[in-house]
């Protein structure tokens, strides 16, 4: 098929519209600098969400042939390859917005603990920057996409001044917080990117807890609808969809000259030219574009001469047990509904003195699913036994009384943990797919023990009966879906790929903005730092185009 | 991203396949773990299908797709003794029998017959215990067979494939059950409001810290 090459040298190109593309092409656009966007897929239209369709009105729509958006990427149509025994469960959005239409919206700002981390135990490298370089950058963000959190602040999770008022806790999340804090251990309101109050124009959440169907009156922060519009009203972003770019084109001096891609509904190979080019494809996707960029100058894949890109990947560990409180079995059904997700966070304690602890890093805990469910019985009311009456008032009795923890625990970045381009399997379009290769270890299991210790003294002492119970049993490999390190920034340039404004030590003119260029995983989730640092490399980037260096 | 709401997404998207529902046991659905694999392939599919799925609801010219008339009355039999009738309509009303028949219409051939042999099972069981198949036995009858389904001690290698069976149906009948407006709104007590001012939270003193 001919290849269709356009001549015009875009100021800057773009890849990947979610939270670090759509923040780079926000913040360069309103800077005065020209964007391309690129985004493998099209925009979901928020108003054909299903927020508020409940599971029997969706089964009527599927009977009628109606579906919700298709938010995920199919693996028939993008595989990737894992080893056999090795499975890693990737989630991926292609579209405007990517995974933001649909993500936790957890939002905790990393702490010296986060970014010190090798400094302190010497695993790996350290960030090169520190609390203080991103600290302005999160009360930036915080403002611009409205978090909602407490007051608190502590050495594990600083504290911000600029958040919504957070809603209250369920009654199973006070019996959570009242027993854990018994423990000695801080449990703080959470902090979520659900506007608790008018931003910017937006409508506050109304509480109808459905988020994960993506929200139709953007009360929580999607880059489609929080960054890309304004983007697109100051005239200078063209958004490019269904573009699924397949490399970096370097020329001669192995400086990146442009983007080739190809058409997903068509299959026509592209390519697009730029002074720069930004790459924002989240972790997995992004790695896998650079690895695939090979040239003469660039022959283990773009920039990475110090062969750093795709190893090191790193995800993040998780419990998820269920079970409920006594106290509040018969207790009326309230509707808990709320932002969708726990109210409550309980932050790394394991580095306070005391703790005795025999591994590396920490962990903190979410609590989803407490409460009462809006959406069917809890699965573990499956587990009541018996039938009949019986069971129906026991399930009905349980329903209001349910608790969930799940600690996430940081996974060290691993050198054998990595990603690299399979020659021999390629997608449709003859591009090399990603293999994950991805396994934890004994830094993990050691975690996880002090993880199922805090889990089985939670809920002894708020007086709770775990039900399914399987101690030290963790969710699936990737299933966080917050995944880093392959394509890390630091300090010293045989060992990072990145500099500490997301720029390629190797390739000056390439940016690499998402959560690839986290040298470690942290406990928390990620999207808050990807914002803060994307608006932070972008910021640099746009003061370098003023200096006339690109 | 919370799994949970990823799961109940790619299931409302129609992602759901066996695999699919099999990673979402293994990735955190609570329990099952002693269940044979049909058992929980059967069971997690429902609770897919409860959020999704293409189940006909049509309350005129329902026909189903997998179950005979005559299996279908035994379902039917099945889910109401699971879920009876009380204060309010059990699993007969709430068409819990259509769930399944819309379950077992996605699931694998060799799940849908294993599922298939359960029900015939059931009838053979009733048939020499009470000279009458399931759905013909009288209910202290019927009572008595799945009561002995159900107990978590009974080792009866005869009756094991009884156990499986009647652990595939409860819980697709709970699945089914509590996902309609019947059981969320009536039973469970759900309010449905979906647009609040405010959430209010926790209000009982003896609650706060």
């Amino acid at each position: 098929m001919q290849i269709i090459r356009s001549p015009e040298v875009h100021p800057v190109i773009v890849i990947g519209s979610g939270a670090s593309g759509g923040m780079a092409a926000w913040n360069l656009t309103r800077q005065g600098i020209n964007v391309l966007l690129l985004d493998a897929g099209s925009r979901f239209d928020r108003f054909t969400f299903w927020t508020h369709v409940q599971p029997w009105e969706a089964r009527e729509r599927h009977a009628r042939g109606e579906h919700p958006p298709k938010f995920f990427l199919d693996t028939a149509e993008q595989p990737y390859v894992t080893p056999p025994d090795r499975p890693f469960a990737l989630t991926r959005v292609w579209g405007h917005g990517g995974k933001t239409n649909v993500w936790g919206r957890v939002s905790l700002r990393y702490s010296e603990l986060d970014f010190k981390a090798a400094v302190r135990d010497g695993w790996e490298i350290p960030w090169p920057i520190s609390y203080s370089d991103v600290a302005p950058y999160y009360d930036r963000v915080e403002q611009l996409i409205g978090v909602c959190g407490g007051t608190d602040d502590s050495d594990a999770l600083p504290g911000s001044k600029v958040l919504l008022p957070p809603p209250p806790p369920r009654c199973g999340e006070r019996l959570l917080q009242k027993s854990i804090q018994k423990l000695g251990i801080p449990v703080v309101a959470g902090r979520r990117a659900n506007m608790t109050r008018t931003v910017r124009g937006f409508p506050p959440c109304h509480y109808c807890g459905n988020c994960g169907a993506g929200c139709d009156t953007a009360s929580f922060f999607c880059s489609a609808d929080h960054l890309l519009p304004e983007a697109v009203a100051t005239g200078r972003l063209e958004i490019r969809s269904n573009a699924v770019v397949a490399r970096i084109l370097t020329d001669d001096n192995g400086v990146a000259s442009g983007v080739q891609y190809f058409d997903r509904q068509t299959g026509a190979e592209r390519q697009v030219r730029a002074k720069v080019v930004v790459v924002g494809a989240s972790c997995v996707d992004s790695t896998r574009i650079l690895l695939n960029s090979k040239s003469a100058r660039h022959p283990n894949g773009l920039g990475n001469g110090s062969d750093v890109i795709g190893r090191y990947l790193c995800e993040q560990i998780r419990l998820n047990h269920a079970g409920y409180f006594p106290a509040l079995e018969g207790a009326p059904t309230r509707n808990d509904r709320g932002i969708g997700g726990a109210h409550i966070y309980m932050p790394r304690f394991n580095h306070r003195s005391g703790e005795g602890r025999d591994y590396l890093r920490g962990f903190g805990a979410q609590f989803w699913n407490t409460g009462a469910s809006a959406s069917g019985a809890h699965g573990g009311s499956h587990q009541i036994p018996g039938f009949g009456a019986a069971l129906k008032t026991a399930i009905k009795r349980r329903h209001p009384a349910w608790f969930e923890i799940h600690p996430f625990g940081e996974v060290l970045p691993y050198a054998h943990n990595r990603i690299t381009v399979d020659e021999s399997r390629t997608d449709r379009y003859g591009v090399p797919l990603p293999k994950i290769d991805y396994r934890i270890g004994e830094n993990e299991r050691k975690m996880t023990e002090h993880m199922a210790d805090t889990v089985e003294e939670i809920v002894r002492a708020a007086g709770g009966v775990l039900v399914g119970y399987q101690r030290g049993q963790l969710d699936a490999m990737g299933s966080a879906i917050h995944e880093h390190g392959t394509c890390r920034m630091g300090a010293e340039p045989k060992r990072s790929a990145l500099n500490k404004f997301n720029q390629m030590h190797e390739v000056r003119n390439v940016f690499v903005v998402d959560g690839s260029a986290f040298p470690n995983a942290s406990e928390k989730n990620p999207t808050l730092t990807i914002l803060a640092l994307s608006w932070r490399a972008t910021d640099y980037l746009a003061e370098e185009f003023k200096r006339g260096s690109f | 991203m919370d799994p949970s709401e990823v799961r109940l997404l790619k299931r409302a998207q129609g992602d759901v396949n066996r695999r699919d529902a099999l990673r979402t046991l293994a990735a955190g659905t609570i329990g099952a773990v002693t269940s044979t694999t049909w058992v929980e392939s059967l069971s997690a599919l429902a609770q897919a299908h409860a959020h999704a799925a293409a189940s006909p609801v049509a309350t005129q010219g329902w026909a189903p797709r997998v179950l005979t008339a005559r299996q279908n009355t035994t379902v039917i039999t099945l889910t109401e003794l699971i879920i009876p009738e009380t204060d309010t309509p059990g699993a007969r009303a709430a068409g819990v029998n259509r769930f399944i028949d819309g379950v077992l219409h996605e699931a694998t051939p060799p799940d849908r017959d294993r599922f298939v042999r359960g029900l015939a099972w059931i009838d053979e069981r009733s048939t020499a215990l009470f000279g009458r198949a399931f759905a013909d036995a009288g209910v202290a009858q019927q009572t008595t067979l799945l009561t002995r389904l159900a107990d978590a001690d009974n080792t009866d290698a005869g009756d094991r494939p009884g156990v499986e069976f009647f652990r595939a149906i409860k819980s697709m009948t709970i699945s089914g059950y509590y996902t309609t407006e019947i059981g969320l709104r009536r039973e469970l007590g759900d309010d449905g409001r979906l647009m609040l001012a405010e959430f209010e939270g926790c209000t009982h003193p003896e609650h706060q810290g």
